[in-house]
């Protein structure tokens, strides 16, 4: 198992560049997040990385074929969820899964028993025989998942693969992503929610046309250094001492707290030593990580 | 680009159990041979009924000059079987038309393309799958159809003809050899439209234009402008033929994958 390799991925549609300059790996057991705001162009990196688009410029590797030149090995080596179902709604949730083995030539037995233990932990074990046109959203969504693993593949590429479940689905659906990496099988997770992403991934790349960051979830939350101060009284009147260093460091009260952001580690003494200049009883300083979020939107909107 | 069987089976598979549970589809469908079979029966019947009205010599040698009156309900009746061949060639040119545009289309409108097209099978096998999806019914529905017309029409003739009218050597080899080849027309025409349309309907109402050659044929036949033969439909599958290796071609071709998937996922 190889993971993924990206290497100056880049696709331009006519004269519109989706995406560029893309570059990051990713390890077999990772949960690797793709974020970024709609139109940035996750879903034209999905189709370079799955061999459906050919990249304008550069190559991604992934499960050790390239993905501009893989073609059938490339998509036998790679499950991917799309962001809708995409389910045949007369056959049956059965039919729908035997398509799929079938396409992909393997023993029905075999994979058909593989699918049985999947229905049955995503609660659809007994429903298989009914035509999926009947089904709820959730159980859609959740077929669908079963279908990307059905060939049990190398790489697994979900998109919204929580999108219309509920909260004990979208956790069963978690706890089977967890338990693929941790097979040694490589996931990207394309998400807009957040909570999920900080819960499964390791690391994240934010996009928006071109790469805006790259890095492991916590490194990413620890980035600006926030700092979270407990000061005795009103902690709004110290807001002033802190807007008047030369740095202006964005400053602000939450839930009788001081939270104060910095650019640079250097600056927490400073920010310290205003405070008491200015009188303050400085109970506690921690320093905090900020919800991913923040740095998101921060980042999407730069 | 390589080419699995199995993968192109399974795909007619899902596209033939889907067929059959597709209830308006099969309805339509069902119309199609109903017409084609109940409309010759009921001229024939017409003309056996009372064939000695005087107004069917004056049809008959509108056409041929020579036709007595004593046999012009035999010539017309004989004129009529061998004109209905190309309004019957509409059936299976129109069944894989109806069916490979849902088929097609409609695997954007219900966003199933995506998951197929990120399965292992190639372009290839998808077009060949999907075809032999359209292709089997529309020449089992014409084979059942001609089966019907040939017991009707000679149920209803025999009172006149005193023997089996049909099948003749005409109809055998155009429902056996030219009948194929219009579905193969249909089919492709239907894949290669829906590729590049966004919606079943709008596909099947543009494929559906490739018949409109079929009427203006079949009323220069009436009209006495064209007249129709073995030989007359022999040059007529030659040319179709000659269309669907052009077809194949294009089909193939043009069912690119990356369009596909940038256009319409």
């Amino acid at each position: 198992m190889s993971g993924i390799r990206v290497e100056g991925l880049g696709k331009r549609f006519g004269t519109r560049v989706a995406v560029e300059g893309l570059s990051f790996e990713v390890a077999p057991g990772e949960v690797f997040g793709l974020l970024g705001p709609n139109g940035a162009g996750k879903t034209t990196t999905v189709r370079m990385l799955t061999g459906l688009l050919t990249p304008t410029w550069g190559d991604a590797t992934v499960a050790g074929i390239s993905s501009r030149h893989g073609g059938e090995d490339l998509r036998r080596k790679v499950g991917l969820l799309t962001e809708q179902p995409g389910l045949y709604d007369r056959l049956t949730g059965k039919e729908n899964l035997l398509f799929f083995i079938k396409l992909n030539e393997l023993d029905e037995d075999a994979a058909w028993a593989r699918a049985l233990g999947y229905l049955e932990r995503f609660g659809l074990k007994g429903r298989e025989d009914e035509p999926c046109g009947s089904w709820s959203k959730g159980m859609r969504q959740k077929l669908a998942i079963i279908r990307t693993l059905v060939h049990d593949p190398e790489v697994v590429i979900f998109d919204e693969p929580t999108s219309g479940l509920d909260p004990d689905s979208a956790r069963t659906v978690r706890d089977c992503i967890a338990e693929l990496a941790s097979e040694k099988r490589t996931i990207v997770l394309c998400s807009h929610n957040l909570a999920e992403v900080e819960r499964l991934c390791q690391r994240v790349a934010v996009v928006k046309g071109r790469l805006l960051a790259l890095s492991a979830v916590r490194d990413l939350r620890r980035a600006g250094h926030a700092l979270q101060i407990k000061v005795a009284g009103d902690a709004a009147r110290f807001l002033p001492a802190l807007a008047a260093l030369p740095f202006s460091p964005k400053a602000l009260v939450e839930g009788g707290l001081l939270r104060v952001l910095l650019s640079d580690e250097e600056q927490q003494p400073e920010v310290l030593r205003a405070l008491i200049d200015a009188g303050a009883r400085v109970y506690h300083a921690t320093r905090i990580e900020r919800p991913l979020e923040e740095v998101y939107l921060e980042l999407v909107r730069a | 680009m390589s080419f699995r069987p199995r993968r192109a089976l399974a795909v007619f598979w899902k596209d033939f159990l889907d067929l059959r549970k597709n209830r308006g589809l099969l309805g339509s469908m069902a119309v199609i041979p109903c017409v084609m079979v109940l409309v010759p029966t009921l001229m024939v019947w017409a003309y056996v009924r009372n064939p000695d009205d005087p107004s069917l010599r004056v049809m008959a040698r509108y056409y041929e000059v020579s036709v007595q009156s004593a046999d012009a309900a035999r010539f017309l009746i004989d004129k009529s079987l061998t004109d209905w061949f190309g309004l019957f060639l509409i059936m299976p040119l129109f069944i894989p038309i109806l069916i490979s545009s849902s088929s097609v289309a409609g695997e954007k409108e219900r966003r199933t393309l995506e998951p197929l097209l990120a399965s292992p099978a190639t372009s290839l096998e998808i077009v060949v799958g999907k075809s032999l999806a359209a292709l089997l019914p529309a020449v089992l529905v014409s084979f059942a159809a001609f089966v019907l017309f040939c017991i009707s029409v000679d149920v209803v003739a025999w009172k006149l003809v005193r023997g089996p009218l049909l099948p003749n050597g005409m109809w055998i080899f155009g429902v056996v050899v030219i009948a194929p080849l219009f579905a193969f027309l249909g089919n492709g025409v239907a894949i290669l439209i829906s590729a590049r349309v966004g919606d079943s309907r709008l596909a099947q109402q543009l494929s559906g234009l490739v018949s409109l050659p079929i009427l203006g044929m079949v009323g220069s036949q009436v009209a006495g402008v064209l007249r129709a033969g073995a030989g007359y439909y022999a040059i007529v599958g030659a040319v179709v033929l000659l269309l669907d290796l052009l077809l194949l071609r294009a089909t193939i071709r043009l069912f690119d994958r990356e369009r596909l998937i940038s256009r319409w996922s």
